[in-house]
């Protein structure tokens, strides 16, 4: 079970790992922040496996603060740092 | 090579790629992006480590609050015309560069050449726990063992938004931080202000109280708390505080006060300063470290708003 839970997790961080490329190679700001996005998901997940095979005390509540704070980027994003002329393109990425 | 290795390595080849990356990034937005990943990723590799409390803070203050800072400056610094974009003398390139190799040198030995086991007082640290009647190491390192720093800390943090405010004009002292709120907030971006805060408080004050027994506490708490008030300043539901406001400013130095109270008791009750008095450890850090909260809950959110940028209502 634990090899699974492992193997699933590493899973899960080949595709964040994936997502990476966008943050890397852009070319817009909304596909970087997407991507950052897709990557808290990623984490919060391999985190849940891998503190669950481990057994890692307390690691369940880094989960939950990663859940709330992952979105927290983005809102500064929407927020400041998208250009007005961009305004649309934003909404259709955040919805 | 078991799974968990290939893992771990993975992990490690991801954290490391992604931080040159985000060094060598050209364009203050990407390179901010960059880091926010970077943190996301650097708590897994705190948990794999079982340092669930750096874990933590990483979470809430690495990419969480510190990410929203750089992104807000970024975007700042967007309009002005970068000032470093004339190329360093090649002679004083080759002296950077060999003033980095020896930094990163010095602490690529440090952490080579350590003994075998390395030094460490966790033993210590860990056999005079039944004395502070606290279950978490670290929380008995920050306020027990350590009080003094820790208290300093604080003590930073409100020196910090005094640094922030002192930038204000004159015409705008006195008023809220940041700029004016928009007239229609987002539709979006409201609806996520006013899910998120409830469920967010909850897991700020949970986090603050496990603190005590295990990962967790004030500061963690305190910045998930910070980054809910955040979030329905950003998405225009509330406006930020005047700076000249009682409340606020006795939020603020709440935290420090309340330690340093405490502290300066100890010199009559228990014999030294920042000395608790035995049997009555526990209530008593749990008492500051509730300030302390609230005054990291009130911190972070006026440092990221930056210096009163209205002038203030009559």
């Amino acid at each position: 079970m634990t090899g699974f839970l492992l193997s699933a997790a590493g899973f899960i961080l080949l595709t964040v790992a994936t997502g990476l490329v966008r943050i890397l190679r852009g070319p817009g700001d909304c596909d970087r922040m997407m991507a950052a996005q897709l990557l808290g998901t990623g984490a919060t997940a391999a985190l849940l496996l891998v503190a669950s095979a481990t057994g890692a005390p307390g690691a369940v509540d880094v989960a939950l603060g990663l859940a709330l704070l992952a979105a927290f980027a983005s809102v500064a994003f929407v927020n400041s740092a998208a250009p007005p002329e961009q305004n649309l393109n934003n909404e259709a990425g955040v919805e | 090579m078991t799974v968990v290795n290939a893992l771990d390595i993975g992990l490690a080849a991801l954290v490391l790629a992604l931080a040159a990356w985000t060094v060598a990034a050209r364009e203050a937005f990407a390179a901010a992006v960059g880091y926010v990943a970077y943190g996301l990723l650097l708590s897994l590799v705190w948990v794999r480590l079982f340092a669930v409390d750096v874990a933590l803070t990483e979470a809430a203050i690495g990419s969480g609050v510190t990410g929203v800072l750089l992104i807000r400056a970024a975007a700042r610094l967007r309009g002005a015309t970068p000032a470093l974009d004339e190329p360093l003398a090649p002679p004083l390139r080759f002296l950077a560069g060999v003033l980095c190799a020896m930094v990163a040198g010095a602490l690529a030995a440090t952490v080579l050449l350590m003994p075998d086991p390395a030094p460490t007082l966790a033993p210590q640290a860990v056999g005079n726990l039944p004395s502070t009647g606290l279950g978490n190491a670290v929380t008995a390192v920050l306020i027990s063992y350590r009080a003094f720093d820790t208290m300093l800390e604080k003590v930073v943090l409100v020196l910090a938004v005094v640094g922030v405010w002192s930038l204000a004009p004159d015409a705008c002292w006195g008023g809220s931080p940041g700029a004016p709120r928009p007239a229609r907030p987002e539709a979006a971006l409201a609806f996520l202000a006013q899910v998120l805060p409830p469920l967010g408080i909850v897991v700020g004050i949970h986090i603050f109280w496990v603190g005590a027994d295990e990962p967790g506490g004030a500061f963690q708490g305190g910045a998930i708390l910070a980054a809910m008030w955040m979030i329905t300043m950003m998405a225009g539901l509330t406006e930020a505080p005047p700076v000249s406001s009682t409340r606020l400013r006795l939020v603020l130095v709440s935290g420090p006060a309340v330690f340093l109270a405490i502290g300066l008791a100890g010199v009559v009750i228990a014999g030294g300063f920042l000395a608790y008095p035995s049997g009555s450890a526990k209530p008593l850090i749990l008492f500051i470290e509730a300030f302390m909260t609230l005054t990291i809950a009130a911190t972070l959110p006026m440092l990221v708003a930056g210096p009163p940028e209205q002038p203030p209502q009559p």
